[in-house]
């Protein structure tokens, strides 16, 4: 891996080092939402924002057609662009794991990060939560990182019941997510962008995970869907 | 149809479009006022003393747009903290830039009241470095976004350096009365780089159109789509085109023919800006 490595911040295939990420097969997929459920309910993530979600998309022709589920989270990229575009270094990387992280007391919400993500994995906490004082600064998709420091798979992973979302450190070359990587033909979204993200997906289509023409001429349906969310985001 | 996704707000909201504006102009007319004291900058000395003073108030709302829009405006303290700040972002060279240029603005302005040219000649040779900071630190917070359609290019420090001077030159003409001799030069301004900025919005049409997907949609939309009318129209029509072509003509050399012209080159570069940040942005929101 030496050799797609350009930055010091990188530790996929660094020795004694952890680098964790997720496979994600979306043949076992069944769109059932209990990953974004749990993730809610793990961080009382707020309604209109997610850390994880499951956007779908019906592909193929009557009669052979089918729903298309594509999980998404934060990539913990190896090369986190969010990181680097951070005035105050309220966003950072944890060398040992990989995992890309939120200081929320120095977090100034200036968005910086939020534009830099090519996965929108980022969103702004709202400025009046029911249980929890962190508020009105960036948030994102831990992988869990305090079920893993204690040996613990992420929720999303411990509740999905189709297996999908697969869990391990890269650099551990019996782990099963070596042997997915190594052995599969796996995708990330947007490689183009550098990133190198770390949640690999086993039977995504580029063409469906790219952004579609749709968006120019959007259906009246997904207009309405989005000024409500908007409206509801602003409230 | 039957598609089903999670929509995603712009993170960067059309009030960073009036800061780049307020921003750029300030940097500029802090250029003029300076200008005026060498040998061949003479015709501007009538807008000196009020361009320098449009300036720092242009600073200062700038300041409070910027600490305004973040979510959390009383750690815009944290920016300062030397202990938390990171210099691969160009939002702290930017934040380190504004407090310098704001330190030097006002000791230029000092100078400018005690009529000390050797002092005021200093702080403004200084202060026009850190205000040519200014606009491009704004290019560069849209241009490292790889990600980003039309931001993502190296084009931008230097199309906003273009955009600051024409929108700060607008603002000086009107400064400027009915000084002709001023009005003449900064007629000279207004022409040169607004046919700077009209090019420099060509070659950024074209990369964007063959850019990729993202890029090409974006573009779509940026011409055609929703941002049609702000971008083509106003911004490149309205407000580059047609105050270049008035400008040419022998009434664009008169005090009245100016003054539309810088009129309408205000008009377009705010449409510019806004439609440039917001441009970059709509494409990722369905991603």
């Amino acid at each position: 891996m030496s050799e797609l490595r350009i930055s010091s911040i990188e530790t996929r295939g660094v020795p004694g080092k952890k680098r964790y990420a997720m496979v994600i097969d979306l043949r076992r997929c069944i769109g059932c939402m209990a990953c974004q459920v749990a993730c809610k309910a793990e961080f009382d993530v707020p309604l209109g924002v997610f850390r994880t979600w499951v956007p779908y998309k019906v592909v193929g022709k009557y009669p052979t057609v089918r729903k298309m589920f594509m999980p998404r989270l934060c990539n913990h990229c190896d090369d986190p662009p969010c990181v680097r575009s951070c005035p105050v270094e309220a966003t950072y990387k944890v060398e040992d794991g990989g995992f890309v992280l939120q200081r929320y007391e120095r977090c100034i919400g200036c968005k910086a990060c939020m534009a830099s993500c090519p996965y929108n994995a980022r969103f702004m906490l709202p400025r009046h939560r029911s249980y929890t004082n962190i508020t009105s600064v960036v948030d994102k998709c831990t992988f869990c990182h305090h079920r893993v420091s204690q040996g613990m798979v992420p929720a999303c992973v411990q509740t999905c019941v189709g297996r999908s979302r697969i869990f391990g450190d890269l650099n551990d070359p019996g782990s099963e997510v070596s042997y997915l990587v190594n052995t599969l033909p796996t995708q990330v979204l947007r490689p183009e962008e550098g990133t190198k993200p770390h949640v690999f997906y086993i039977g995504a289509d580029r063409n469906h995970t790219e952004i579609g023409r749709t968006i120019y001429d959007p259906s009246d349906v997904m207009n309405a869907e989005r000024v409500m969310f908007e409206k509801n985001q602003r409230s | 149809m039957g598609d089903y996704t999670v929509f995603h707000l712009m993170p960067w909201s059309g009030a960073y479009a009036i800061y780049f504006f307020t921003i750029g102009i300030s940097a500029a007319l802090f250029f003029f006022s300076t200008r005026s004291w060498f040998p061949t900058g003479q015709a501007l000395v009538p807008i000196r003393t009020s361009a320098a003073y449009v300036s720092f108030a242009l600073l200062a709302i700038s300041g409070l747009l910027l600490i305004g829009d973040l979510s959390q405006p009383m750690r815009f303290l944290n920016i300062m903290n030397p202990a938390y700040l990171n210099f691969a972002s160009p939002l702290a060279w930017g934040g380190l830039n504004l407090i310098s240029f704001g330190i030097a603005s006002v000791l230029y302005i000092k100078a400018l009241k005690q009529n000390d040219e050797k002092n005021a000649k200093f702080f403004g040779v200084i202060g026009s470095l850190l205000a040519l900071g200014l606009p491009v630190y704004t290019g560069f917070d849209l241009t490292v976004h790889q990600n980003r359609p039309v931001w993502n290019t190296p084009l931008m420090p230097v199309l906003f350096v273009a955009m600051s001077l024409v929108s700060g030159s607008a603002v000086a003409a009107m400064l400027a009365k009915g000084k002709e001799a001023a009005l003449a030069k900064l007629r000279w301004h207004m022409l040169w780089e607004g046919g700077a900025v009209g090019v420099m919005l060509i070659a950024l049409l074209g990369t964007t159109a063959y850019g990729g997907s993202g890029s090409e949609l974006t573009f779509i939309l940026m011409t055609s789509g929703s941002l049609g009318l702000i971008f083509v129209g106003l911004g490149i029509l309205l407000g580059t085109a047609a105050p270049i072509a008035v400008l040419l003509t022998s009434f664009g050399r008169q005090h009245a023919g100016i003054l539309a012209a810088a009129g309408l080159l205000l008009v377009g570069g705010m449409a510019l800006r806004y439609s440039i940040l917001i441009g970059g942005q709509i494409v990722q929101t369905y991603f």
